[in-house]
C-alpha cells in the first residue's frame, strides 16, 4: 500500500510541476516532427522505425531528466527525514518512487499511439504490428534501464544537476565502453564487455526481433541498478 | 516509552554525541534543550530512527529503532525542524498521502486527516498549496502530519519556529493538551516555552547529557555551580539625596561593603529621588538570604528603602550556567 501511495504520489507530483509538462512537451513536439516529415510523406515504408530510434535517443536525456529528483529533492528539501522516520520501509520508498518514475514515462508514451492509428488510417498496405510491438518494448525497456540508473544516482547525492549528469555519464559511458572496449581486450573479457551492451540489443529490436535474452538483460539490468539505490538508501541511516 | 541506552555518533573525526542515556516514561513532556552544534538533533534524529547510532541502543515502546524500525517508527509522530514539505501539495492531499504511509485504510485516514486540519487550525488553507502558504501554516501542517496516526510518541523539533505570538501560544496550547495523554520530546530554543510545557528538562552540550531534572530543579542544581548567572539577586530601590550619578555611587557604596555582597549595579536611572539597583552575592554567600543585612545596614545608616527582594535564577540562567560549565570542561578536554 505505502508503495503504491509514493508511486502515485511521485508520479502525480511530476504533472504539478512545470517539469513534467515540459518534458512531455518537448518529447512530443521532436516526436511529432519528424513522424509528420519522415513517415507521413508520399512513398515513405508504413513503419514507425524512425519515431522508435528518435524516442531511444531521446529517453537518454529525458529519463535522467525525470530521475534526477526522485530522491534527490528528497535530500535536499528535507522531506527525507519525514519520510524516513515514517513505518515504510526503504525498499518501498525506492520501489515506489521507481514506478512512479515509470508511469510517467508511460503517460508520455501513451499520446504517441495516436502515431499508429494515423499510420493504420492512411497506410496502404497497412503496416506491420510485430515491429511496432518490438519497438514499443525495447522503449518501455530501455525506459526502465535508464530510470534505475536514474534512480541510483538520485539516491547517493542531494544534488539534481549531478545527479542528471552522473546518470547521463553512465548511459553514455556503458554505450560506449561496450562499443570500444573489445577492440582493445582479449578474449574473452571483449565479449564479456561486448555483452554488457544495449545499444545493439535495442537495434534488433528496432529491426521487430524480440529475443528473451535482450529482455532478460534489460530486466536484470535495471534491477541491478534499483538494488543499488536501495543499498544507497540503507546507507544514508548509517552516515 | 523512550529508553536511550548509551548512544554515540560521530561524523569523520567529529563526536557528535559521546554517549547520552536516559528514560522517558509514559505521558511525560520532557524538553531537550542546549546550544547550536551540542548534539540536540542527532539525538532527536537518532531516536526517530533517521539515524542510526555508531553504539548504543534506542527503543521505543519496546520496539528497537534499529532492528525492529518499521514497528518502532509506527509508534512516533515527529515533526523535524523548519517543517519540511512537499510545496506542490495541497495540506489535504500532503496528510491523506501521510496517512497512507502510516499504514491507516482510506476511510480511518480520511477521519484522521478530518480531525487534524480542525485541531491545528488549518480547514481554511485546506485546499490551497503548502507552497503558497506562510511559514506559521507550513509549521501546522507538519504538526498536524506528527499527530495524525495518533502516535503514543511526539518528537517536536522546535516547533514553535516561525510562529507570531499569537500561534505560539495557540501552538503551546495544543502541545500542553497533546501532552497530557502522550509521551513527549520537545527541542526548542525559547527556554520559556519548555519551562511552561516540559515535566522535565534535558540538557545537553558538546554530546553529553548535562543536566536531567524537572525546571525547579534544574534551577537549583545549576546553582551550585560558580557562575553569576545562577546566584539569585537583590533588587533594591532606595533613597538618593539627587537624581544625579555621581551622587548614587556614594549613596550606594554601602551596600558593596555588606557583608556577601560581590557587586552591585545600576538597574535603572534614578527618577524623582528614588534608584534602583541591584546586589550579587557573592558564590560563598549564593545561598543564604541576605535580605536581612542589607535591610539592618540600611536601617543604622537612615537609608530610606521601599523595595528589597531576591529574585532566583530563571531556567534561561540556569541553562547559561550549565552550557558555560560544559564549555569549560571541553576545553579543558582538549587542552588536556
Amino acid at each position: 500500500m505505502s508503495t503504491i501511495a509514493i508511486a502515485l504520489r511521485e508520479w502525480r507530483s511530476l504533472f504539478r510541476l512545470p517539469v513534467g509538462w515540459i518534458v512531455i512537451a518537448l518529447f512530443l513536439l521532436l516526436t511529432g516532427i519528424v513522424f509528420a516529415y519522415e513517415t507521413l510523406s508520399p512513398g515513405a515504408p508504413a513503419s514507425l522505425r524512425n519515431f522508435f530510434s528518435l524516442s531511444g535517443f531521446m529517453l537518454m536525456v529525458v529519463a535522467p531528466a525525470i530521475s534526477m529528483r526522485l530522491l534527490s529533492e528528497e535530500y535536499r528539501m528535507g522531506t527525507w527525514e519525514v519520510l524516513s522516520t515514517l513505518p515504510v520501509r526503504e525498499s518501498s520508498i525506492v520501489v515506489g518512487k521507481y514506478a512512479g518514475a515509470c508511469l510517467f514515462l508511460v503517460s508520455m508514451f501513451l499520446p504517441t499511439l495516436a502515431y499508429v492509428a494515423v499510420l493504420y488510417r492512411f497506410a496502404d498496405p497497412a503496416p506491420d504490428p510485430g515491429p511496432i510491438l518490438a519497438g514499443y518494448l525495447a522503449l518501455a525497456l530501455l525506459g526502465l534501464f535508464y530510470l534505475s540508473i536514474g534512480l541510483c544516482c538520485s539516491a547517493i547525492t542531494s544534488n539534481q544537476t549531478l545527479a542528471f549528469l552522473a546518470t547521463l555519464m553512465t548511459i553514455f559511458a556503458i554505450h560506449m565502453a561496450s562499443a570500444r572496449l573489445p577492440a582493445l581486450l582479449p578474449e574473452p573479457f571483449a565479449s564479456i564487455v561486448r555483452e554488457l551492451g544495449f545499444a545493439p540489443r535495442a537495434a534488433d529490436f528496432a529491426r521487430g526481433i524480440v529475443d528473451l535474452a535482450h529482455v532478460a538483460y534489460f530486466l536484470a539490468g535495471s534491477a541491478w541498478f534499483v538494488l543499488a539505490a536501495y543499498i544507497a538508501v540503507l546507507a544514508r541511516r548509517w552516515r | 516509552m523512550i529508553q536511550v541506552r548509551d548512544i554515540r555518533k560521530s561524523y569523520g573525526r567529529l563526536r557528535a554525541v559521546r554517549g547520552i542515556s536516559f528514560d522517558l516514561p509514559q505521558g511525560q513532556v520532557a524538553g531537550l534543550l542546549g546550544p547550536n552544534g551540542a548534539g540536540k538533533s542527532t539525538t532527536i534524529r537518532m531516536i526517530t530512527g533517521a539515524l542510526s547510532p555508531d553504539s548504543g541502543s534506542i527503543s521505543i515502546d519496546g520496539f528497537s529503532t534499529t532492528r525492529q524500525g518499521p514497528r518502532a517508527r509506527s509508534r512516533i509522530g515527529y515533526l523535524p525542524e523548519s517543517a519540511p514539505l512537499y510545496p506542490e501539495m495541497t495540506p489535504r492531499s500532503y496528510l491523506q498521502f501521510r496517512a497512507r504511509l502510516c499504514g491507516l485504510s482510506r476511510s480511518d485516514g480520511r477521519r484522521a486527516v478530518d480531525r487534524v486540519l480542525e485541531r491545528c487550525w488549518l480547514r481554511d488553507v485546506a485546499r490551497r498549496r503548502i507552497g503558497h502558504l506562510s511559514k506559521g501554516y507550513r509549521q501546522r501542517v507538519g504538526l498536524a502530519g506528527a499527530m495524525l496516526a495518533d502516535p503514543p510518541v511526539l518528537i517536536l523539533d522546535e516547533p514553535g519556529n516561525g510562529l507570531d505570538p499569537t500561534q505560539i501560544r495557540e501552538t503551546r496550547e495544543l502541545i500542553r493538551e497533546l501532552g497530557r495523554e502522550r509521551t513527549m520530546l520537545i527541542s526548542s530554543h525559547i527556554l520559556a516555552e519548555i519551562e511552561l510545557i516540559a515535566d522535565r528538562v534535558l540538557v545537553i552540550a558538546s554530546g553529553t547529557l548535562r543536566a536531567d531534572a524537572p525546571p525547579a530543579e534544574l534551577v537549583a542544581q545549576a546553582s551550585s555551580i560558580s557562575s553569576p548567572h545562577v546566584r539569585p539577586r537583590y533588587v533594591i530601590e532606595l533613597r538618593v539625596p539627587s537624581d544625579d550619578r555621581a551622587a548614587l555611587v556614594d549613596a550606594t557604596a554601602w551596600l558593596a561593603r555588606v557583608p556577601g555582597v560581590e557587586r552591585v549595579d545600576l538597574a535603572a536611572s534614578p527618577r524623582d529621588g528614588w534608584a534602583r539597583v541591584t546586589a550579587l552575592p557573592d558564590a560563598a554567600h549564593a545561598h543564604e538570604d541576605l535580605r536581612e543585612a542589607i535591610a539592618g545596614d540600611a536601617t543604622s545608616r537612615g537609608v530610606m528603602l521601599r523595595e528589597l527582594s531576591r529574585e532566583l535564577p530563571s531556567l534561561e540562567q540556569a541553562f547559561l550556567a550549565l552550557i558555560e560549565s560544559a564549555q569549560d570542561d571541553a576545553s579543558a578536554e582538549r587542552a588536556a
